[in-house]
């Protein structure tokens, strides 16, 4: 449900801007010319859930495959309703039309799938780091969300560079670390929740290698990757044995159940719409009714896995460290959904291929430790030259503020290297492939009719050094226009970068 | 002291005749180039000299040179002219054909050559673990390993020069100027103590108070020692903050010789180093500097380099509330002298992003090119031969596939380190060429 107007001051001018172009066809220079300029607070909106925006721009790339140049698209309230070449999309009447230049580009808003904004924020104080749970290496009962700081300078700084949405992961320390949650980078949260994605489905993290094994390496194990994948299987083997319990409690309760005959149960039918709550069966022997077993969250975020509600995103640096990984979801029927920084998966794309297992990568780190010291700048290009999906990830406050760079460098690179990579597939690396990672993908992700109107305004094509949003959509609010005093600050921010207000 | 090796670098005829088509000896560059010409392989005596000619050429310094052409030999540039030099004896013309080339770029304040693996303490060499935070005669320089993969796999996307600093305590050592030969053990390092590296916040004692105070003393016992030292000989001597050693390795900072320099980002830390840089009469140079933007019309009249990261505008901690895209535009609006550069080694080749990025808030793309050029050069005292395309200084050069070195898809398309043409490879393109091909191996 959109939030509209969340930011008046900016919607207003948007609003009023509709004849002229916006800031976005001149060149930002970081100057602050108009640092008081302030529009009154909008009053009355009649009707924001209405609300129809055209915008019209040189260039559409809607991650679908299809580029429009120029383009046009036209959202109503919070949804998506037409995108296409000017000419074949119509603006109702009312529609408030934004006409963006000739150098603009807009792109679907830019997803992240490997974030830790507001678990390990900035400032890096001991206080506010809440990621890793390293209590033990396996903590699946552990949420990202019940560690999330909404007030996370960093969060503004990722929407500055067209993010919209992302996946607050659990750190690296354990093996598996818990569940993450998807946020969507509504400004203004008090809480968690208020930026949760609404029907997003949980992830679960959990860290292959060097990490896991260093940190418990003298805290009892893991020491080495054989005892990591014992870790796993540990806890699977737990989940199976949960899911096993249920599942004899559920046919014992059902059986005694059945004992009910039909004419109460018609009788009772009234009180059964509550739901949950039967009726009684008044002549049910209470003693004999089935004890529920004891209930675990954590095992119960596995046996999510184990039914495949659950997405296992899953941080894993080498080729045959993945490998082994994918055997090993595929011995307990699940999945991977992607793998993350994934530093070889270029050695081992036709594989992930075959599993439907995407990688989320960094254009260029590596060297760091020594699963990370056969990293290649092709890695995205040559995944997507097999066949599998690759997404352009940040583990980063700094890198998610310039996701499509990343992305370009990717691209470039791999072209440089002789892998056909159009722009339009280099996009699906921030867009509608970790869309689909996140499980998200028939809500956001592209810029079709019918999905969230989650979208960004670039003043020039998306994979050069120079571009920067100018303008992100979410669910069809302007949450961010480049320019003085657009960032949105978070409390942290107010009396201690009061002087930042005009900093691009 | 800075020691400079006196290399006498060749141009190697063997890579050069394996460049291109368009190499031109001598005795033919009247006639237009001829393949036949090429497939003979001349001997190697016959050339000495590489000229490149037909160029765009980036001085550096903000000129351009349209149609220029650089004469090298010995390692060093000898011409720079704009038109095409000709009638050069034992020299070879090879033809630019417009392209853009600009004088290699430098990396500074990197561990290349003496940190392999970030978290592998096995390859590293780039501190000494001693319990004095004065480590100022602690030189690496010794250390770098010319066969380590960061070399080529920078040096192919156009870093062909680097400061070699060393890490930890308050005062971390040494810094080694290096050229980026891949597997020259012999001449990768081009000199070395070019100037002191030093920690500033809350480097010693877990206070910048307690910093200041023993940076301080650690020039007055230098200061001390040189004038005192038979005293010292004689065991008539005061209690010293450091092993004479590392105290001498700060006269030729008293000197003005060469820089400190510190790594240090708060306004308050950076305005108390330009005290003491005065107070000592000693050239200062600040890395980071997160929040040099709120000090730099004190930066300036100071003279203070600034060697920045546009990228860092988090408040990471409480030391770096103010950092903001605009840093460099700020600082060079003020006058004072920037440096940029990409603070992980590993990817040192990405400062062009950096640069780019610099420019896209408010920077100019010449101060954008100077910051990572020139502007490090001065940083660390190597201006006289390094960081511009001039007579004089040494030739490491890079010839750019496209018109802005800073744009993501632009790469270095050929590189010289002091005059040596590089073969293109590195670990990560093998890596990438083996597994191309997925075909090959087992499904």
């Amino acid at each position: 449900m959109a939030l509209w107007p969340l930011m008046p001051a900016l919607a207003l001018a948007i609003s009023l801007g509709c004849d002229k172009p916006t800031s976005t066809t001149t060149p930002p220079d970081g100057a602050s010319d108009g640092a008081d300029e302030q529009v009154p607070a909008n009053a009355e909106d009649p009707d924001p859930q209405g609300r129809a925006t055209l915008l019209r721009a040189g260039k559409v790339m809607s991650a679908t495959g299809v580029s429009y140049s120029p383009g046009a698209v036209l959202f109503v309230g919070d949804e998506l309703v037409a995108v296409g070449a000017p000419g074949d999309v119509e603006a109702p009447k009312d529609a408030t039309v934004i006409e963006l230049g000739a150098d603009a580009v807009i792109t679907p808003g830019i997803i992240d799938t490997h974030s830790h904004m507001g678990v390990y924020p900035s400032p890096g104080l001991s206080g506010l780091s809440d990621g890793n749970e390293m209590s033990g290496p396996i903590t699946p009962y552990a949420r990202a969300e019940d560690g999330f700081w909404p007030q996370d300078p960093q969060l503004a700084h990722a929407l500055a560079g067209g993010i919209t949405t992302a996946q607050i992961l659990p750190g690296s320390a354990n093996l598996i670390g818990g569940r993450s949650f998807t946020i969507k980078l509504r400004p203004g949260a008090r809480s968690a929740e208020d930026m949760r994605f609404a029907g997003a489905p949980a992830g679960l993290k959990m860290a292959c290698g060097e990490n896991p094994k260093r940190v418990y390496g003298q805290k009892g194990g893991p020491v080495t990757r054989m005892g990591n994948v014992a870790g796993y299987r540990k806890a699977f083997e737990e989940a199976v044995e949960y899911q096993r319990k249920w599942d004899t409690y559920r046919r014992k309760l059902a059986l005694w159940e059945v004992g009910e005959t039909d004419s109460r149960r018609a009788n009772a039918a009234p009180q059964n719409s509550k739901r949950g709550k039967p009726q009684p069966p008044p002549k049910r022997d209470e003693k004999q009714r089935p004890e529920p077993p004891s209930r675990d969250f954590g095992l119960e975020t596995l046996v999510g896995v184990l039914d495949g509600d659950i997405l296992v995103h899953m941080h894993c640096y080498r080729a045959d460290e993945m490998s082994l990984m994918l055997e090993f979801a595929a011995s307990y029927g699940f999945e991977i959904r992607s793998f993350h920084h994934a530093v070889e998966a270029y050695k081992i794309a036709d594989r992930l291929a075959a599993n439907d297992t995407a990688a989320s990568i960094w254009a260029d780190w590596w060297g760091f430790k020594v699963e990370a010291y056969d990293g290649v700048r092709e890695n995205a290009a040559m995944v997507t030259q097999a066949g599998a999906r690759a997404i352009i990830h940040s583990d980063s406050a700094t890198g998610i503020q310039r996701l499509n760079q990343e992305a370009g460098k990717a691209l470039f690179a791999g072209r440089k290297a002789g892998v056909e990579i159009s722009d339009e597939q280099a996009l699906k690396w921030l867009t509608i492939n970790p869309a689909w990672a996140l499980g998200v993908d028939d809500q956001t992700g592209s810029l079709e009719p019918g999905k969230a109107a989650d979208l960004v305004v670039w003043n020039g094509s998306p994979f050069s050094v120079y571009s920067q949003a100018q303008l992100v959509f979410i669910d069809g609010e302007l949450v961010y226009e480049r320019g003085p005093n657009s960032r949105p600050r978070s409390d942290f921010d107010l009396g201690l970068r009061d002087e930042l207000r005009g900093a691009p | 002291m800075k020691r400079m090796n006196r290399m006498t670098h060749k141009i190697l005829p063997a890579l050069v005749l394996l460049l291109s088509p368009l190499l031109v000896p001598a005795a033919l560059e009247a006639a237009p180039p001829s393949r036949g010409a090429q497939a003979e392989p001349l001997p190697a005596a016959v050339f000495d000299k590489l000229i490149l000619s037909n160029a765009k050429i980036e001085v550096g310094d903000g000129t351009v040179i349209e149609g220029g052409s650089i004469l090298i030999e010995d390692g060093k540039i000898v011409r720079v002219e704009a038109t095409t030099i000709t009638n050069v004896a034992k020299s070879v013309t090879l033809d630019l054909q417009g392209k853009l080339i600009t004088p290699g770029l430098i990396a500074a304040d990197t561990t290349i050559g003496v940190v392999e693996i970030g978290a592998e303490d096995s390859t590293h060499d780039d501190a000494r673990h001693d319990p004095n935070p004065i480590k100022a005669g602690y030189d690496p320089a010794p250390a770098v390993n010319a066969d380590s993969t960061l070399i080529s796999i920078q040096a192919i996307e156009g870093v062909t020069t680097a400061a070699v600093a060393p890490q930890g305590g308050l005062i971390s050592g040494e810094v080694a100027w290096i050229d980026l030969l891949p597997g020259d053990h012999a001449n990768i390092v081009a000199a070395s103590g070019v100037s002191v590296a030093a920690n500033f916040g809350r480097a010693y004692a877990g206070s910048r108070a307690a910093s200041l105070a023993q940076l301080r003393q650690a020039f007055e016992d230098a200061k001390w020692y040189r004038d005192n030292q038979r005293n010292y000989e004689r065991n008539q001597s005061r209690e010293l903050v450091a092993h004479p050693l590392d105290l001498r390795a700060l006269w030729p900072v008293l000197d003005r010789k060469i820089p400190l320099v510190v790594r240090a980002d708060r306004a308050s830390d950076l305005l108390a180093l330009i005290e003491l840089g005065e107070s000592l009469s000693i050239s200062i140079t600040i890395l980071g500097a997160s929040e040099g933007w709120k000090v730099a019309s004190e930066l300036a009249a100071a003279k203070v380099i600034v060697v920045i990261q546009p990228t860092e505008n988090l408040p990471g901690s409480f030391d770096t509330l103010g950092a903001r895209l605009d840093n460099a535009k700020l600082l060079d609006d003020a006058g004072v002298t920037v440096a940029i550069a990409h603070f992980d080694s590993h990817n040192a080749r990405n400062v062009t992003q950096e640069a780019g990025i610099a420019v896209a808030n408010g920077l100019s793309h010449a101060a954008g090119l100077r910051a990572i050029t020139l502007n490090v050069a001065k940083a660390y005292g190597m201006d006289s031969e390094y960081g511009t395309i001039a007579p004089g200084k040494v030739a490491s050069l890079v010839v750019w596939d496209g018109p802005d070195p800073f744009e993501l898809s632009t790469w270095a398309e050929r590189v010289w380190v002091r005059g040596h043409e590089l073969d293109m490879t590195s670990r990560q393109t093998q890596l990438r060429d083996r597994y191309m091909d997925l075909e090959a191996f087992a499904p």
